[in-house]
């Protein structure tokens, strides 16, 4: 229980410390509500402008792991800039659950982008919210940010070793918005890109996404797979969190590394 | 000339001491390929366009996370890392100091477009007459010029505001849209065409597709003019709104405030 409560309290107090930030606020509004347009005037212009609630979902879920993938891969640089790194790690929980609480956070704020784009489409597009499933929906959108908080850890505790995990973060947001099918199906990518999505728990994370949205398949199998893989991302995250800790304690280099 | 030619390349240097070859790599040749492929398939689900219409277009964008972000550098980096004040000291026009920051990054914007060009269509089998490559290599540099210029512009914007990077990452996302390299222009709707032909990229993007669909340079020497007139407008601009801020920043001893 009281593990529940210190995530609980940190995801919050980082969510309010990202949610002061002006950037961090304007990018995650005003960057997928352009997507987002783009997505529409795209679907409009091809053959299926009858998917556009999907297109403007599809851009919301692009945002937010934008959102986790930027904020998660510099959150211990991030801390360490703020100089708030030693503090963090002379507290007396393991270092994964100090962290996971940062890259949760960066997950909920990508919610904002997800909220905006719905009702950007909704209000300039007349895009009506015709969700076949809304339980689900509504279920779903929160665990795919939960899972993408977890898997959100792994990628900020394995940044973490790599000296140059800034070239890595800037090259990973198409990537995975290809291979996890956020707006391009994965059905017309080559065909070793699936084992690599299957792996992903974005890509189960927007499949379950979607499904709640158009009805296409059942949810909740995308759904346990997405937070089963993020479970193992938040386990082996939280492994080689313990081992950078270690790591950096035994060569004095917690500021440095 | 030489100040505009040594200044440019000794601010370029000092920016790649900061930086590595794997961000280069990472962020400048890597990341906009990705962004070619995700819209070459998007575009291909979709049937909005053929492949072509995505790899040249996106190819010709592909300069401008360089010569945006690069342009913005070459100015507010300066106030960042405190040496803004040194740079206004020097007894030569600042209006060269800084124009001069644009062309290295330009020639950047020209190696990464040119690699997303090439890697681009061989990935995706797309075909380009070897007619059209000198007038793409000019299509190429005009398009990653007036870019460059456009960074400078909104990097001038950093001499008064504090957040430009705000704006950098905003317009980037715009050029996305705008610039019709994604939609096609006339499925955009008049306001955005309108908009558009004021950004860079927009008609060197057109130049760039009708020199690989073989209709000559004469063809295409239409749109390059355009967009050599937008990247003049956007190096004046640049030059103007450096000089008003810059007299505004000692007017109001704001130079080096964060």
């Amino acid at each position: 229980m009281s593990v529940l409560r210190l995530i609980g309290r940190a995801t919050l107090l980082h969510v309010k410390q990202l949610s002061r930030s002006q950037f961090e606020i304007a990018t995650a509004l005003f960057v997928p509500l352009v997507q987002a347009t783009l997505a529409v005037y795209l679907f409009r212009a091809g053959t299926e402008p009858h998917r556009l609630l999907e297109a403007a979902v599809g851009a919301g879920m692009m945002a937010v792991w934008s959102s986790v993938l930027f904020g998660s891969g510099g959150a211990i640089q991030n801390q360490r800039w703020q100089g708030t790194l030693e503090m963090l790690m002379l507290a007396p929980r393991p270092p994964a659950l100090l962290v996971f609480p940062i890259t949760l956070a960066t997950a909920v704020t990508g919610t904002y982008a997800m909220i905006a784009t719905l009702l950007w489409g909704g209000l300039v597009y007349r895009i009506p919210l015709d969700v076949a499933d809304p339980l689900a929906f509504a279920v779903s959108v929160p665990a795919a940010i939960l899972g993408l908080g977890m898997f959100g850890l792994l990628l900020a505790s394995t940044f973490v070793l790599l000296p140059n995990a800034n070239a890595i973060n800037n090259t990973l947001e198409y990537p995975i918005w290809l291979v996890s099918g956020m707006l391009v199906p994965i059905t017309v990518l080559p065909g070793w890109t699936g084992p690599v999505g299957a792996v992903l728990p974005t890509t189960w994370a927007s499949r379950a996404v979607r499904e709640s949205v158009t009805g296409s398949g059942p949810v909740w199998p995308s759904l346990g797979v997405c937070l089963a893989l993020s479970l193992g991302c938040l386990v082996a995250g939280a492994l080689v969190m313990s081992y950078v800790e270690r790591r950096a304690r035994a060569n004095a280099t917690l500021a440095l590394a | 000339m030489r100040l505009l030619a040594v200044g440019g390349v000794i601010a370029y240097r000092a920016l790649f001491n900061w930086t590595t070859p794997s961000m280069f790599v990472g962020t400048l040749l890597v990341g906009p390929l990705f962004q070619l492929l995700f819209f070459a398939y998007l575009g291909r689900q979709l049937g909005v366009a053929d492949d072509s219409f995505y790899i040249v277009g996106n190819a010709v964008l592909a300069a401008s996370t360089a010569c945006v972000f690069g342009g913005t550098m070459a100015v507010s980096n300066e106030r960042r890392f405190g040496t803004l004040g040194h740079v206004l000291l020097s007894p030569r026009p600042r209006t060269l100091v800084f124009l001069g920051r644009a062309i290295p990054y330009a020639g950047n914007g020209l190696l990464i477009a040119a690699f997303s060009l090439v890697v681009g269509s061989a990935l995706l089998g797309l075909r380009v007459p070897l007619a059209a490559v000198p007038g793409l290599a000019v299509t190429l540099a005009v398009g990653a010029l007036s870019c460059a210029f456009f960074g400078l512009t909104l990097g001038a914007l950093g001499l008064r505001f504090r957040d430009v990077w705000l704006v950098s990452n905003v317009s980037v996302s715009l050029l996305l849209l705008l610039t019709g390299v994604n939609v096609p222009a006339d499925h955009l709707p008049g306001w955005m065409r309108v908009v558009g032909g004021g950004l860079p990229i927009t008609h060197s993007a057109e130049a760039a597709r009708r020199l690989v669909d073989g209709d000559g340079f004469g063809a295409a020497l239409p749109s390059l003019s355009k967009e050599a007139a937008v990247g003049a407008a956007y190096a004046v601009t640049a030059a103007l709104l450096l000089k008003v801020f810059e007299a505004e920043s000692r007017r109001r001893a704001s130079l080096d405030t964060l």
